[in-house]
């Protein structure tokens, strides 16, 4: 890859001979290396080489923002042009704003001299064990990507920042089956640093494994109750995010939409719960080190032993309603672990499920969620009774948090993230 | 619009491979209305080329964010290294499917670029009459949102063309608070296949539907649960059209059939009652366009239309060439990438029952006590043709009547289960190309159907 910081300089010039004086711009490069994986061996290498440019432009209160990957010279010039035409078509809205100067830095994360061949060894490792060890296991598809990239951004007001990174992806769906009989599909992912782990050791890949090939042949549930459910990490997480879109998002709070509205610093949920966002993480690959607004990023504490520590709101959002600015984009979920193993967890339900995804429609604004349990097992008197299809589960998301039974001790990493598994009571769950 | 500059670069195709070039571009324009505030106001533009070469099975893909002769050169030999590269560490040897088509499909439309203050007028002239329209709204979003595909193939065996891909769509998204101060949501799409000026050059003809909206937010505010439990429903054309596509759609694309789907065993016999017929519409349905059409995949397949279920019987899978020379069938056209960096997948375009006999009144008038379904958030099936999709806007029937609204639920099933319970189909079909289809890669997909009468699972509170 070329430098891009050269890019940047170009692109300077550029805009201290136009009309725009207050922006921020980022510039990338990057290049992907991906090997597709069909019915248990390589089926496609893919090579893509990538750039791309994104200016946001402000003037008289007003914001225009445009993007192209055609970052030539007479790419930039036209960026400039569009992105200036584009702000003064819009309103003014003076809470469009960029963040103050945070000074210059580099940000050199992940991996940089990346090894296809002892990626390529690790993915035909992983192979040969599913052959030995999993033979009812089916690949529907799977890749093993090499990213790099290298991006710069700069605004207005005198920030400087440049990422240069890499990492290895890892990503797989897959059944069981067993003549016509199928398990229905999982799908697993994972970012990594290094390739020192076998991919069979990697986050929950042996328990995701083992869990298809045991879902062969489901039952379903006649009856209709009030359980408990153990959100796996991958479920959980879903959750999560779905609780901040819904009560703490910017757009519910300009909306005003929002129940925890005017409830910073109440205990919103279950006192087991604290969600931080942590790019700081050493477990985190390639944790995000500037905000699209063009912060820093930090460490920001959302919910501390079930209080709300704050909403989620960008720079605009914040402008927008009067509250304070999160300095992070909103990945990189850190979730603290319970004092419970699973198993330990599971010993104390008398019926419930453990649910490995939800396939659901968007939950409403007041949290209810209603769809079909994927992946998942009945628990009945602290055991795993058997398989489950067609599984039905309703609840509300302020209220299965604040029905929290525990939270485990095991907690899953997969490079972005880092969740233990959530057992919540009060969940509706019923069959045909 | 991208211009032929890549057509000479043929020459570098190997021999004894199957290479196809794309020069592709993709064009979003975006704005969005919060409650008044303009929360968006962006354009962007990516262009590139790239290239696929087949070398028995194995293959290689490259693909450069520039579009030029010399990134042309680029591609062609980055591709094929890869496929030699790979070759060194797969075991695949599978012969190259035979050429079933050649010569150069026309360029079917053009693209019209329209400017963001027009954007942003327009979706002012929305949000105005929302405002002062819908009084009992306790929030409003109007978004607009254009994409366009534009590519330039060819291939070494098969077909070449230039074709465009546009649509145009604004989303109307009302919030309002229940009786017991929850708030519920509903949103439209307004829009089609084409560009803004296909249809949005007099704003007006869409207030009915805006007022339509307004009431089913009005009558959802009183909404009730629906009784959980195996229910006999009518699904509007929209949801039977999620149906299409979600439930049945994907087990039968050939690449998930090799992954294990339940229409692999069950390739020509009965998954469904004999009313129902399915179709993926390459470009044309009764005598005009389809929401999304496709003339030429980026394999180089001219597009025709693929008959899955006829009568109740499957009878086929859509297919890429390879794995329509693997299950003995024709390609129609259904490898497609969604910008210059994706290699071709197996995508639907546009999938949809057939239509019946029964008019639509028919089919509610014929309910004593079940649930009419209008509109779907989302839905997701997978490999076994279980399936969830969200209902957003839907009544109760009781007594052949509409009666109350419904809140927020799902519905579920076993998609094969559910088409055998189906009993009567309405004669018209409804569609759009509003929605993306997401399988690793996004992509714009025609969706839509008549109206079915049915067994489903609905979830209650």
């Amino acid at each position: 890859m070329s430098n891009i910081r050269n890019t940047g300089d170009t692109f300077d010039a550029l805009i201290k001979n136009s009309e725009v004086k207050k922006y921020t711009y980022t510039l990338s490069e990057s290049q992907k290396q991906e090997l597709n994986l069909e019915d248990g061996d390589f089926k496609l290498m893919r090579t893509v080489f990538d750039n791309y440019g994104s200016i946001k432009v402000f003037e008289n209160d007003k914001m225009g923002s445009v993007g192209g990957n055609d970052i030539s010279e007479e790419g930039l010039k036209k960026l400039i042009e569009d992105s200036l035409s584009a702000a003064r078509s819009a309103t003014e809205d003076p809470c469009h704003d960029i963040a103050p100067d945070q000074g210059k830095d580099v940000f050199v994360q992940g991996v940089q001299e990346p090894d296809i061949d002892r990626f390529i060894e690790r993915v035909q490792e992983f192979l040969k064990i599913l052959e030995k060890d999993y033979p009812k296991i089916k690949i529907a598809g799977g890749a093993a990507v090499i990213d790099r990239w290298n991006w710069f951004s700069r605004n207005s007001n005198g920030t400087e920042f440049e990422g240069i990174g890499g990492q290895y992806h890892f990503s797989l769906e897959f059944s069981a089956g067993e003549g016509d009989k199928n398990s229905g599909a999982d799908f697993l992912g994972f970012s990594m640093k290094d390739l020192d782990t076998p991919i069979i050791e990697m986050a929950d890949v042996k328990r995701r494994l083992k869990a298809v090939c045991d879902r062969i042949y489901p039952e379903t549930i006649d009856s209709k109750f009030t359980g408990t459910v153990v959100l796996i990490p991958d479920c959980a997480s879903q959750f999560l995010y779905m609780l901040a879109g819904n009560y703490i998002s910017g757009g519910r709070i300009i909306e005003g939409t929002s129940l925890w509205l005017d409830k910073v610093g109440e205990k919103v949920v279950d006192e087991k719960l604290s969600v931080t966002l942590d790019p700081f993480d050493e477990r985190i690959v390639n944790g995000e080190r500037g905000t699209q607004d063009g912060f820093r990023s930090e460490t920001v504490k959302v919910i501390d032993k079930g209080v709300l520590k704050t909403h989620w709101l960008d720079l605009y959002a914040a402008n927008k309603t009067g509250r304070p600015v999160v300095k992070n984009t909103g990945g990189d979920m850190v979730v603290d672990p319970g004092d419970k193993t699973l198993d330990e967890i599971i010993s104390t339900i008398d019926k419930g499920i453990i649910m490995g995804g939800f396939s659901g429609g968007e939950p409403g604004v007041n949290g209810d969620f209603s769809g079909v349990a994927k992946n998942s097992f009945l628990i009945e008197n602290g055991k795993i009774k058997c398989a489950l299809s067609e599984t039905m589960v309703n609840g509300n998301l302020a209220e299965m948090f604040n029905n929290i039974r525990a939270i485990s001790k095991e907690q899953i990493c997969d490079g972005g993230s880092v969740l233990p598994y959530i057992a919540v009571d009060g969940i509706v769950i019923s069959g045909k | 619009m991208l211009q032929d500059i890549i057509g000479s670069k043929t020459e570098l195709f190997a021999d004894g491979v199957q290479t196809v070039l794309r020069g592709h571009e993709n064009r979003n324009r975006n704005v969005t209305i919060l409650k008044g505030n303009l929360v968006n106001n962006s354009r962007s533009e990516g262009r590139g080329i790239s290239a696929r070469v087949n070398r028995n099975g194995v293959f290689g893909f490259a693909s450069i964010a520039e579009y030029s002769p010399e990134a042309a050169e680029k591609v062609i030999k980055a591709a094929t290294e890869n496929a030699m590269f790979l070759s060194k560490h797969s075991s695949r040897s599978i012969a190259l499917p035979a050429s079933v088509c050649s010569g150069s499909v026309a360029l079917n439309r053009d693209i019209v670029d329209v400017t963001q203050k027009e954007i942003i007028e327009l979706c002012r002239t929305f949000d105005a009459y929302v405002e002062k329209n819908c009084p009992e709204l306790t929030s409003r979003v109007v978004s607009y949102a254009e994409d366009s595909q534009d590519r330039v193939i060819y291939s070494s065996d098969a077909a070449c063309g230039h074709l465009v891909t546009p649509r145009a769509y604004v989303y109307i998204q009302m919030t309002a608070e229940s009786k017991e101060g929850t708030p519920v949501e509903m949103f439209k799409a307004l829009g089609g296949f084409g560009s803004f000026y296909d249809h949005f050059s007099d704003p007006e003809k869409y207030y009915p539907e805006i007022d339509e909206l307004y009431k089913w937010v009005m009558d959802k505010r009183e909404g009730i649960y629906p009784d959980a439990g195996e229910k006999t429903v009518v699904l509007s054309g929209m949801m039977g059209g999620m149906l299409a596509h979600e439930a049945v759609g994907h087990t039968v694309e050939a690449d998930l059939v090799r992954g294990g789907s339940v229409a692999g065993p069950c390739l020509n016999k009965r998954v469904a009652s004999e009313l129902v017929n399915l179709v993926d519409f390459a470009h044309s349905y009764n005598g005009g366009l389809a929401p999304l059409p496709v003339y030429l995949d980026d394999e180089g397949t001219i597009a025709e239309d693929a008959v899955l279920i006829k009568d109740g019987i499957l009878v086929g899978y859509m297919n890429d060439r390879e794995s329509a020379a693997e299950y003995g069938m024709k390609p129609a056209g259904n490898a497609r990438g969604w910008t210059f960096r994706d290699e071709p997948l197996i995508r639907m375009r546009n999938t949809t029952i057939l239509p019946g006999k029964n008019t639509v009144e028919e089919l509610i008038a014929s309910v004593d006590d079940g649930y009419y379904l209008m509109q779907s958030g989302n839905g997701q099936a997978d490999l076994t043709g279980e399936f969830m999709f969200g209902v957003i806007c839907g009544y109760e029937i009781k007594n052949g009547k509409l009666g109350r609204a419904l809140l927020d639920t799902t519905v579920s099933g076993i998609a094969f289960d559910m088409l055998k319970s189906v009993d009567m189909i309405s004669d018209e079909v409804e569609w759009s190309s509003s929605g993306f289809c997401g399988k690793k890669q996004p992509m714009a997909v025609g969706m839509g159907g008549p109206h079915i009468r049915c067994k489903i699972t609905i979830g209650g509170r």
